[in-house]
C-alpha cells in the first residue's frame, strides 16, 4: 500500500478520525447495506419455508450493516497512523482511466476498433507522469496491430474495424 | 490401476498439438506476468477469460491453469535476480534468493527454484490424481444442507487463512454474495437490484466484475502509486548448475516444502502464498543454524519455491472435486467453467473425464515446459523488466476494454467494468481485499439455491443444518476457525507470519 506521510498531516482534528481506513471502510459497508435495504424495501420476504425474493438479500444487508458498524468501532478504537493526504496527482489516474474506458465504450460501435483504440490510448496516456507523444503513437500502432491480430484475425470476432458510414 | 487409466485419458487429451500449444501459451504468459510487477495472475486470468469463451473448454482451462502456475516460476526469477517479488507468493524467495545472487550464486538459486518447483509440481499432479476421485465420491453423497454448510466453511476458511482484517474480509464476502444476487431471481423470476436497467436483468457478468476489480482497479492503483525505480542486476549468471553441496542442502527442503505446500494448497484460502510463507518459517525453525537465513541459505529458496508450486496445484483439488473455490484464482476457473455451461461439482469428473484428466495431465506437461523453457530464457525475462509501466498499463487497459466488450458485444459491460475498476481501487485503498468478494460472488447464487432447497426439505426448520451429521461437522469446523482467529495470541502470530518479509 501507499506509504503514510505523517509529516504533513495536521494533528488531531476531530473529523480526521473519520478519515481512518477502517472507519471509512466500515462506513462504506454501512452505506452499501443501507442502499441494499432501500432497494429491496418492496421485495416480498416470504417465509423460511418459501423464501421470497427479498429474504436472502435483506438478511445479507442486515448482516453487512452489523459488520460495517463493528469495523467502524474497531477503527475508532485502534491507534492508527494519521490519514493520508489525497492529492490531485493521486486522483487524476482514476478520472483518466475511467474516462478512457467510457470513451472506448461509447466509440467502439460508432467509429470502429482502430479509432477507438487510438481514443483509449490517447486519453489513457495522460495518466502517465511523463507523456511522450511519439512513444504513445508507436504504442497505439503496436496495440492496434496486436488487437487486430488477436481478436479479428485469430478469434474471428465481428467487431467493426472501421467507422460504418 | 484406475489411476493410470485416468492419467492415460488425460495425457491423450493434453498431448494433442492444440492443447500442448495452449499449455505453452499459458505457461509463457504466466511467466511473463510473473516477471512483471504490477500485474498478477488474478488480473491476467480475468483479462483472458473472454478469450477462452471462443476456445474448447479443455483448452481454455489448460491455458488459464498454465498462467497460474507459470506465474509462480516467473515471480521467483525476479525475486532472485532483482530482489523484486513478481508475485506475492515469491516474497519470501527474495530474502535468501537475492542474497545468493549477490554472492554470485544466482544460477544456483534459479536452478534450485526451478528444479524444486518441477519436483513439487510432479508430486502435486499425482496427489490430485490420487485424491480427487475419492473426494468427488464423498461430494456426490452431499445433499443441499451439506453443500450449504460446506460453502460456509469454504468462505470462512478462505477469510481466516488469507491475510488482512477478518471483519473486513467477511464484509467483502457478503458484498460479493449481494452482487451475485443482482439480476433475475431464479425462483420467483422477479428482478433484484437491477435499477430497472435491462442489461442487468441477467445479472452482473462474472468476467466483467473480475476484469473491473482486478484488471482496471490494479491499473488505477499502480498509477496513483507512481512508478518505482527498478534497478536490474546486470551481473551475468556464471553457472546454472548448483554445486553438490547446494544440492545436498536443498533436496530435503524441497521434500518438506512439497509436503507442506500440498497440504496447505488443499485448504480453502490456502494456495501458493500461504504455502511459501509457511515453508520459509518451517525451514528457519528446523535449521541447525538459523542465522544463515537472510544471508543466502539454499533451503530458504528451495523450501518456499517448492511449496508455492505444490500449493498452487493442489488448490485445484477442492475446485475440481467439490466445485468450491479456495482462492480467487480458483473462483475465476469456476467462472470459466460455468461460462462454458459446465456446472462445477463432483459430477465433473464422471461426466467429463476428458476435461478433468486432461487438465490434470496438462499441469504436469506445463511444469516440464516451464523447466525446459525458463532456464535458458532467463536473460530475456530479465530484459522485459526494463519495459516501463507506462506501456504496460495502456496494454492492460486496452485488453480489459476489448475483452469485456467481446463477452456480449455490449458497450454497457465496458461501463460496468469501469465502475468496478473505481470500486476496486477504493477497496484496495481501504485495505478491503477484493478476492473474498469474488469468492462470495461465485458462491452466492449457489448458496441461496442450496439454502432454499434445504429449507424445503426440512419444511422451514433451520435445525436441519445441525441435525445432519456431515453438515453439523462442517459448521463446527467453520465455528472453530472463527474462534481461533478471534484469539489474540493467534491473531498476532497470523500477522507475524504475513509480515515476515
Amino acid at each position: 500500500m501507499t506509504a503514510d506521510s505523517p509529516s504533513n498531516a495536521p494533528p488531531h482534528h476531530p473529523l480526521h478520525i473519520l478519515a481512518r481506513k477502517n472507519v471509512l471502510a466500515g462506513l462504506m459497508f454501512i452505506a452499501i447495506a443501507a442502499l441494499g435495504l432501500w432497494l429491496s424495501r418492496d421485495y416480498p420476504i416470504g417465509t423460511a419455508l418459501r423464501m421470497g425474493t427479498g429474504y436472502v438479500p435483506r438478511l445479507l444487508c442486515w448482516f453487512l450493516m452489523g459488520l460495517g458498524a463493528a469495523i467502524v468501532v474497531q477503527g475508532l478504537r485502534e491507534k492508527a497512523a494519521p490519514p493520508e493526504r489525497i492529492s490531485w496527482q493521486q486522483l487524476m489516474p482514476i478520472v483518466v482511466v475511467t474516462t478512457s474506458l467510457v470513451a472506448f465504450a461509447l466509440a467502439i460501435e460508432q467509429i470502429g476498433l482502430v479509432l477507438s483504440i487510438l481514443l483509449l490510448v490517447g486519453i489513457g496516456a495522460i495518466a502517465a507522469r511523463d507523456i511522450k507523444i511519439w512513444e504513445t503513437l508507436v504504442a497505439a500502432v503496436v496495440l492496434i496491430a496486436l488487437s487486430w491480430a488477436i481478436f479479428i484475425l485469430g478469434l474471428g470476432l465481428t467487431i467493426p474495424v472501421w467507422p460504418v458510414w | 490401476m484406475e489411476l493410470l487409466n485416468n492419467l492415460a485419458i488425460g495425457f491423450g487429451v493434453a498431448m494433442t498439438p492444440a492443447n500442448l500449444g495452449f499449455a505453452l501459451i499459458g505457461a509463457l504468459i504466466g511467466t511473463l506476468i510473473g516477471v512483471l510487477p504490477g500485474i498478477g495472475p488474478i488480473a491476467t486470468i480475468a483479462m483472458l477469460l473472454p478469450l477462452t469463451f471462443h476456445l474448447e473448454p479443455v483448452s481454455g482451462l489448460i491455458m488459464l491453469a498454465g498462467i497460474f502456475y507459470g506465474a509462480q516460476y516467473g515471480g521467483s526469477t525476479t525475486a532472485i535476480l532483482v530482489n523484486l517479488p513478481g508475485e506475492t507468493s515469491s516474497v519470501v524467495t527474495c530474502i535468501d534468493g537475492h542474497q545468493m545472487a549477490r554472492q554470485g550464486k544466482a544460477g544456483s538459486a534459479l536452478a534450485i527454484a526451478a528444479l524444486g518447483s518441477f519436483f513439487a509440481g510432479t508430486v502435486a499432479t499425482f496427489i490430485i490424481a490420487a485424491f480427487a476421485p475419492p473426494l468427488a465420491r464423498v461430494g456426490q453423497s452431499f445433499g443441499a444442507p451439506e453443500y450449504f454448510s460446506l460453502m460456509v466453511l469454504g468462505l470462512i476458511a478462505a477469510v481466516v487463512l488469507a491475510h488482512g482484517s477478518v471483519l473486513k474480509a467477511i464484509a467483502m464476502i457478503i458484498l460479493g454474495l449481494l452482487l451475485g444476487l443482482v439480476g433475475t431471481d431464479g425462483q420467483t423470476a422477479s428482478q433484484r437490484f437491477t435499477f430497472d436497467i435491462t442489461q442487468l436483468s441477467d445479472g452482473i457478468d462474472f468476467a466483467v466484475l473480475a476484469i473491473g476489480v482486478f484488471g482496471v482497479g490494479e491499473v488505477i492503483a499502480n498509477l496513483t502509486r507512481g512508478e518505482e525505480s527498478r534497478s536490474v542486476m546486470s551481473a551475468r549468471i556464471a553457472r546454472l548448475w548448483p554445486t553438490r553441496e547446494d544440492f545436498k542442502l536443498a533436496w530435503p527442503a524441497v521434500l518438506r516444502g512439497t509436503g507442506l505446500g500440498s497440504i496447505l494448497g488443499v485448504l480453502p484460502g490456502g494456495g501458493a502464498t500461504l504455502s511459501s510463507f509457511a515453508a520459509y518459517v518451517l525451514e528457519k525453525k528446523i535449521a541447525r543454524d538459523p542465522s544463515r537465513f537472510g544471508r543466502g541459505a539454499v533451503e530458504g529458496v528451495a523450501g518456499p519455491e517448492s511449496a508455492n508450486n505444490a500449493g498452487a496445484q493442489t488448490s485445484f483439488i477442492p475446485m475440481l472435486t467439490l466445485g468450491i473455490p479456495g482462492n480467487a484464482v480458483m473462483a475465476l476457473m469456476i467462472g470459466a467453467m460455468t461460462i462454458h455451461g459446465i456446472q462445477p461439482g463432483p459430477q465433473v469428473m464422471s461426466e467429463r473425464p476428458q476435461l478433468f484428466w486432461g487438465m490434470v495431465a496438462s499441469m504436469w506437461i506445463g511444469n516440464l515446459m516451464l523447466l525446459v523453457i525458463n532456464l535458458p530464457l532467463i536473460g530475456i525475462w530479465v530484459q522485459l523488466l526494463k519495459v516501463p509501466y507506462r506501456f504496460l498499463y495502456l496494454s492492460i487497459l486496452l485488453f480489459c476494454a476489448i475483452g469485456v466488450y467481446t463477452i456480449g458485444n455490449s458497450t454497457f459491460s465496458v461501463l460496468i467494468a469501469a465502475f468496478f475498476g473505481v470500486a476496486g481501487y477504493i477497496f484496495m485503498r481501504l485495505e478491503c481485499e477484493p478476492a473474498p468478494m469474488i469468492l462470495g460472488f461465485v458462491l452466492g447464487p449457489l448458496m441461496e439455491d442450496n439454502l432454499r432447497r434445504a429449507m424445503r426439505i426440512s419444511s422451514g426448520d433451520p435445525m436441519i443444518f445441525l441435525n445432519r451429521p456431515i453438515s453439523l461437522g462442517l459448521l463446527i469446523a467453520a465455528a472453530i476457525l472463527l474462534l481461533i482467529v478471534a484469539l489474540p495470541a493467534i491473531r498476532r502470530g497470523r500477522q507475524e507470519a504475513f509480515q515476515e518479509s
